[in-house]
């Protein structure tokens, strides 16, 4: 079985985020990046799958500057096997559109059964670039997967998929693109050994050129701002309780308008 | 609850910056690490402490473990925990590749632990032990108790322990009696009670295996007659299956804090069917049992700084929310209230706890840089670090112990009545540190060891060693003009403790040891205090260089209060020098010639 696993570094979740004074992007300066929990889910089923079918090879496919390398060989360290980094200053910060294409110019140069997506990433929260990769490649995709089961002659597989209130089960033809959604599995922490092995895997690295493109983002983003801060609740005292209950009521259609 | 515990930051500061480990990478023992595995290394163990450990802080310490049909039950937390750790690496972290471990420097694998231990005290106790309890088999025990135990050990399946306290026997080992007979069959018949047994028993270990000292039949009296065994909770059958060895659980403890690992009281052979087996030769066990209590006792130390971290940053959060009066000077009631950290004496009570916390923890790893150093092939700079390890180590147990139930202390009261409530982890910290003063040799016994064993052995060499490595940072600051009244402070502190030991020596060479070793805790304390002021010094040079050589806006912040935090314990703990030093002068052997029933009133 091989897997293809498209992933992200993104800003740990415990980042403080803060835009940076002309509003183009964030401070990046002191940020703790880590891989997008969702592609997380997709290493660690691309893993289990390897392991289900006693072969095959689980490849991580990341595009970012130089830093991304760390997002790389900690995938490795989880037990991938090898990495293609992506990294040219002309990719970063671009739209999904960009994205996908890098990603579907890349995948055609390997070998795959199954491609994985995180069905959206933390940091931007698109969640296109999936959806996009797979219309590159002409594959069908499966989004919002929470269980995976895939038929023993690697024709087809059987997903499990969240819809609201439940799920939906599908099937699909293979090769496939599917997003990861919460639920999937719970990823395995990298180990010592792990580590150590992953230091010697090899990362490829390429650049747009390498790929044959020559990307024209879509989308440019005007200006980046803060959600404005909560501002101060309002106390009401020194009222007898039916004012008060009055007032409450009347503060809640008139100002905040929930009511 | 506060998520923050330890500082990834710092960790990196005193990794890298400060003790430098990366040079230990010329040692061939390191040679495939760089600060790449490091970073990733680190990366890991904060990630399982964050999201493995850490939320089971509090429940561990409302469920404790309690005794049920003769087997100790702990929280089920504890399994996934040690797997992780077994499966992980962990366990093994620092040990030779041959044994299945990755060589990583003990001052990467005890900064791991340190994040470990701030997410979640008790729950290290169950494979630290297992850890040095693996160690001992492997330094010390044949080849076929290597086989059989240490790999499932290792794999964090199986539970080690040490098992040393007797209901009579505590700091005085050479008053134990377990007893150990000699069979024809390959092993010993144990007899004896146990107490105090960190993870002695528990559900979510396979096995326990009991490094355990005892007494052969007819040896020698005293220290000198005690032997180490491997006695395990059940004994591996021909066709490989366990069966009870005798060992039974007579109480789990109900303790103060701690409270997510089991201590246990044991008794080996009420059926006269407990088997022991020997490890290394009868009659030295001491000995071998000194590599896994000094191991334990730096741990210990790391353990006592780790909850003390995590109960400043846990303050600090508070500290920086709460609102609550106004500035002295400005005492206007329509003025908004202002957050307490703007408060002089609040902070005061913040630097303390850095004071402590970054000073010792400075201190465990320069002692495991020492312990990783020593492993290099020129036999006489292996010795340099062995010996300074020697002397320090009775230091970097206690202080953080100490000091650390100080830090949390004022943590707690930073937070004032919620401090005292469990809605915050304040009051859990405060209960766990306190028994880091106890175990693994109490302060009263690393004194002791301080000034009556390490201070004056090989005629003083190691005190010199240490006087030296202490000077060579004095004449480094020295050089910068706003660190040189620092270098000079140490350089003062440093004179009179070398005053102070001759005068103790003193006592000792006229035989009088019962002065010479009356006040060994306050000696220990003085000494501490000059230690962790040398540390302070050491991370202000680094401080000074990289403030000086130019850094972003955020790392000249970080710089800038380590200084502060420098400062504060020159100005506010260095002067505790001299009262301790006023008394220790004076050694008329007050507590010594009292005598007991001048206590009763």
């Amino acid at each position: 079985m091989k897997s293809l696993v498209c992933l992200k570094q993104v800003p740990d979740t415990e980042t403080q985020i803060k835009v940076n004074p002309d509003g183009t992007g964030i401070v990046t300066e002191g940020i703790k990046y880590v891989i997008n929990p969702y592609d997380e889910f997709s290493v660690e089923e691309a893993l289990r799958l390897k392991e289900k079918f006693k072969a095959g090879e689980v490849l991580i496919l990341s595009i970012g500057p130089d830093r991304a390398t760390e997002a790389i060989r900690t995938a490795l360290a989880m037990g991938a096997d090898k990495g293609i980094h992506i990294s040219d200053e002309s990719l970063n910060n671009s739209d999904p559109f960009v994205i996908a294409q890098a990603l579907a110019a890349a995948a055609a140069q390997t070998e795959y059964d199954i491609i994985f997506c995180g069905h959206r990433a933390i940091d931007d929260d698109f969640g296109e670039a999936g959806a996009m990769l797979a219309e590159l490649l002409k594959l069908p995709q499966v989004t919002l997967v929470t269980k995976v089961d895939i038929a023993d002659d690697k024709t087809k597989a059987i997903v499990e998929r969240d819809v609201e209130g439940g799920k939906e089960t599908v099937e699909v033809p293979l090769p496939c693109v599917l997003t990861s959604q919460k639920g999937l599995n719970e990823p395995r922490y990298a180990s010592l050994p792990g580590i150590m092995k992953a230091k010697k895997k090899p990362i490829d690295k390429k650049t747009a050129a390498d790929l044959g493109i020559s990307p024209e983002p879509k989308l440019r983003s005007n200006a980046y701002s803060m959600p404005p801060e909560r501002t101060a609740g309002k106390k009401f005292e020194g009222m007898e309780p039916p004012d008060v209950a009055k007032a409450v009521v009347q503060a809640l259609r008139n100002e905040a308008k929930v009511i | 609850m506060a998520e923050r515990f330890v500082s990834r930051r710092n960790l990196e500061f005193l990794l890298y910056e400060v003790h430098r480990v990366e040079r230990l990478s010329a040692q061939p023992y390191f040679s495939d690490h760089s600060r790449e595995t490091y970073d990733l290394v680190l990366d890991t163990a904060m990630k399982i402490a964050r999201d493995l450990m850490y939320p089971h802080l509090q429940e561990m310490d409302q469920k404790a473990p309690v005794l049920e049909n003769g087997q100790v039950k702990v929280h089920p937390a504890i399994k996934g925990i040690m797997k992780e750790w077994g499966e992980g690496g962990w366990i093994a972290a620092s040990m030779p590749y041959e044994v299945g471990g990755q060589q990583l420097p003990t001052a990467v694998a005890t900064a791991c632990n340190y994040v470990f231990a701030a997410a979640n005290f008790s729950s290290t106790g169950f494979p630290l032990l297992t850890a040095g309890a693996a160690h001992l088999i492997l330094s010390y025990g044949s080849d076929d108790l290597k086989e059989t135990y240490a790999p499932r050990m290792l794999a964090g399946e199986w539970q080690g322990t040490m098992a040393l306290t007797e209901p009579q026997a505590g700091s005085s080992l050479s008053d134990i009696v377990t007893r150990a007979e000699p069979t024809d069959g390959g092993y010993y018949r144990i007899r004896g009670q146990k107490i105090f047994i960190s993870a002695g028993d528990h559900d979510a270990a396979g096995n326990i295996v009991h490094m355990m000292l005892a007494k052969i039949k007819g040896g020698p009296p005293g220290a000198k007659g005690i032997s180490l065994f491997l006695v395990p909770k059940n004994r591996i059958k021909s066709d490989g299956m366990l069966e009870p060895n005798d060992v039974t659980v007579a109480t789990v403890y109900h303790k103060l804090g701690y409270r997510g690992c089991p201590i246990t009281q044991l008794s080996m052979g009420e059926n006269d069917d407990c088997r022991g087996y020997l490890v290394g030769e009868p009659h030295k066990g001491l000995s071998y049992m000194f590599q896994m209590m000094n191991e334990a006792r730096l741990a210990v130390g790391m353990q006592a700084a780790s909850i003390a971290s995590a109960a400043y940053y846990a303050a600090l959060e508070y500290a920086k929310e709460r609102p609550q009066g106004r500035k002295i000077s400005s005492k206007d009631p329509l003025q908004p209230q202002i957050p307490i950290i703007e408060h002089a004496d609040v902070r005061r009570m913040l630097l303390f706890q850095r004071g402590v916390v970054e000073g010792s923890l400075s201190l465990i790893l320069q002692c495991c840089t020492y312990s990783d150093l020593s492993r290099t092939e020129d036999v006489e700079q292996s010795q340099r670090y062995a010996l300074l390890l020697d002397l320090l180590t009775p230091v970097a147990k206690s202080y953080p112990s100490e000091s650390g139930i100080l830090a949390v202390s004022q943590g707690l009261q930073i937070l004032g009545g919620y401090g005292y409530c469990q809605e915050f982890p304040l009051e859990q910290y405060y209960r766990d540190i306190r028994i880091h003063a106890i175990h693994e040799g109490t302060t009263g016994i690393q004194a002791l060891d301080l000034l009556g064993r390490k201070v004056v052995m090989k005629n003083g060499q190691a005190m010199r060693l240490f006087l030296e490595e202490v000077g060579a940072v004095v004449q480094e600051a020295a050089q910068d003009s706003e660190l040189s009244p620092y270098a000079e402070r140490l350089k003062g502190a440093l004179d009179t403790l070398g005053q102070v030991t001759m005068r103790q020596v003193q006592f000792a060479l006229q035989g009088d040891v019962e002065t010479f070793l009356a006040d060994a805790t306050l000696y220990l304390e003085l000494f501490s205090i000059v230690t962790i002021a040398w540390q302070w010094l050491a991370q202000g040079i680094v401080a000074r260089k990289a403030l000086d050589a130019g850094c972003s806006p955020l790392d000249a912040q970080f710089y800038q209060g380590k200084i502060h935090a420098m400062r504060y314990f020159f100005h506010y703990e260095g002067p505790k020098t001299a009262g301790l030093a006023a008394r220790l002068m004076e050694a008329d052997g007050l507590t010594v010639n009292m005598t007991a029933a001048a206590f009763d009133d």
